[in-house]
């Protein structure tokens, strides 16, 4: 039997580490929700966001915090151009196009990976130097605090940009009914552009806040997509709030199992889980019917 | 042509077409004895691509469900032949031992039942939710084997041993191709083949006119399914290694998307072209582009999708005539 001290601290950590989960979620279930496109190269560009911060910190001894601002600028320009060049002629003509296109961007960032950074594990000396903190007598390390309160401070920032501005307003109106938000003078191509910007952004910022947690491979894309699509099908498709909701069951319930089963089945218990949800709510727990048709 | 009474009807109406299919089977079945060991691997390659190609063909191509988890089967066909081959590496009694032909053919069982008891499961779910699914169940087989090093080999990886030598291995491969092409192109051309179509244009109108979704998407899953894991069986034989890391990765998913992609989807002849096409060019691409192939492979698929969305093989009959043109559209067409 576990000791219970150690049981409240995977816990803490879990729900720490469920931050991050969130962010990378909350960029795939934007894309999901506003364009009806799961974004299967989101885990990879995960990955490079989380190489920019590393080069940053290596190369020039930048702090992973301006590395996760300059791995979101990175993406966001990525995703803008992705959808600009590629992703416009693919849409609306059935669901395979969008599907395999994205999943061949993935093949490419995963290789072109490969060959910049080697395929061996970045070990990541990178992080914010600090004391842990203790909580009800479980130690909480300094750098997962915060990843965590970044990750929150990302989360209500997209939350109140999509909210209380105008384009947020537009966007919201493009996902609802595109060719009524078009009818009311909404430049809606823009907005897609502008929406696949700011989830491959967000995408970015959580792999910069990854790295200071995690060792950083270029084969970790797959991993972290599942992991960020099982976090959507847990909040609902398109749901802020759901999805930090996700992102935090799914870090507790990563760590918990951890604890009991041991490192390996880290990535199996976040898959069954998504494979769980799925089966008993094949739109997700708190989702609607809309969406992934 | 609408052949619901004669599944093999057309195949081989056209002289010319027979003629030149017995041509290249001839040509290819002399291979290993004619040509070094580094040209018949390339070749062996080749007809697993084909049998992959083909096989995902049928449930993403015509029943319109993309799955992205055929990599699991293909793996678990060849850990299934590897066990019963050589059971004492994975510390399993020396009783199941079996001949080569008799493991790869219950690793295409065992694969083709998972699809079965997978199916209903996962076909709850459409669209992205279907294709995400079974990357993660693929994922989950993947990452249980990886634990278990004990069936397994772990990340060293698992050595296999038959009696079958190179060459038989090779030619026996040969025949399954055909039969796996025979196989589908059977199904295809039969009335799950149209149910098939009909799911993948508009699932509900062809369920409101009787055509039961669920039954023709597991026919399509659990035969590809087998198919995959039929070449599972017949590359660990021939290769005699296996390792969950690459007989279970993705890298064969990608393979597979690219031969359908570049090919055609949906048609008969593509997943073929496609396959002859891909491995042309990843041979070449591994002498000259070294480690960039695997770019070059993924820019591809991109580019085939925008400027040749329905692949080589429609790029051909649309240029020059097409006396024999998607035999799969002519029936669909008549029988509409």
């Amino acid at each position: 039997m576990v000791a219970t001290d150690l049981l409240v601290e995977s816990v803490l950590n879990g729900l720490l580490l469920g931050g991050i989960y969130a962010v990378a979620a909350l960029g795939l279930s934007l894309v999901f929700g506003i364009m009806d496109i799961v974004n299967l190269a989101h885990g990879h560009m995960l990955m490079v966001g989380a190489y920019v911060a590393i080069v940053l910190f290596t190369a020039l001894g930048l702090t992973p915090i301006v590395g996760m601002v300059v791995a979101f600028a990175v993406l966001f320009v990525l995703g803008m151009a992705l959808q600009r060049v590629v992703l416009e002629r693919v849409v609306g003509e059935g669901m395979e196009q969008p599907i395999i296109v994205l999943f061949g961007l993935a093949l490419i960032l995963e290789s072109l990976g490969r060959i910049v950074v080697g395929s061996d594990a970045q070990a990541t000396e990178i992080g914010i130097p600090g004391d842990a903190i203790s909580i009800a007598g479980a130690t909480l390390s300094f750098p997962r605090v915060v990843t965590f309160v970044l990750s929150i401070a990302l989360i209500l920032g997209t939350w109140a940009f999509l909210k209380y501005t105008t384009t947020g307003l537009a966007i919201r109106a493009t996902a609802q009914n595109s060719s009524a938000a078009q009818y009311m003078g909404v430049d809606t191509d823009n907005i897609y552009v502008l929406t696949l910007g700011i989830g491959t952004g967000l995408a970015g910022a959580a792999g910069a806040l990854l790295s200071m947690l995690f060792p950083i491979t270029p084969y970790v894309g797959w991993s972290y997509l599942l992991k960020a699509f099982a976090v959507v099908v847990l909040g609902g498709v398109g749901s802020v709030a759901g999805t930090l909701v996700g992102g935090l069951i799914l870090g507790v319930s990563e760590n918990v199992g951890v604890l009991y089963l041991g490192g390996g089945f880290r990535d199996i218990i976040s898959f069954g889980i998504f494979v769980l949800v799925l089966l008993v709510r094949p739109h997700g727990l708190f989702g609607s019917s809309g969406g992934g048709e | 042509m609408a052949s619901l009474t004669d599944p093999f009807e057309g195949i081989f109406d056209n002289r010319r077409r027979l003629a030149a299919s017995v041509v290249v089977l001839l040509a290819l079945a002399v291979v290993p004895f004619t040509t070094t060991p580094y040209i018949t691997d390339i070749v062996f390659t080749g007809l697993v691509f084909v049998m992959l190609g083909v096989s995902w063909n049928l449930i993403a191509g015509y029943a319109g469900q993309i799955s992205l988890g055929h990599h699991a089967f293909f793996g678990l066909g060849a850990f299934v032949s590897a066990w019963l081959t050589t059971p004492a590496r994975a510390n399993l009694p020396e009783a199941i031992q079996s001949p080569a032909l008799l493991a790869i053919a219950v690793g295409a069982l065992v694969a083709g039942l998972l699809a079965l008891v997978l199916g209903p499961i996962l076909f709850r779910l459409t669209g992205h939710y279907f294709a995400i699914g079974t990357l993660a169940v693929a994922a989950i087989i993947q990452l249980v084997l990886l634990d278990q090093r004990r069936f397994s080999g772990g990340s060293t990886g698992y050595y296999v041993q038959n009696n079958l030598g190179d060459s038989a291995t090779f030619l026996l491969m040969l025949a399954a191709t055909v039969l796996v092409v025979l196989v589908t192109y059977a199904i295809v051309n039969s009335r799950s083949g149209l149910g098939m179509r009909a799911i993948h244009d508009d699932e509900d109108a062809a369920s409101s006119l009787g055509v039961n979704p669920l039954r023709y998407k597991m026919i399509a899953f659990v035969v590809s399914a087998a198919m995959a894991g039929l070449a599972g069986g017949f590359y660990a034989q021939f290769t005699l290694y296996v390792n969950p890391d690459s007989t279970l990765g993705v890298p064969w998913m990608v393979d597979t998307l690219v031969v359908v992609v570049l090919g055609g989807m949906g048609t008969m002849v593509g997943p073929l072209v496609g396959a002859g096409l891909f491995l042309s060019l990843d041979t070449v691409l591994r002498e000259t582009a070294g480690e960039f192939a695997t770019t070059i492979e993924g820019a591809l698929i991109i580019i085939f999708i925008i400027f040749v969305p329905g692949g080589l093989y429609k790029l051909l009959s649309d240029r020059y005539g097409s006396d024999d043109a998607v035999e799969g559209d002519a029936t669909a067409e008549q029988a509409e």
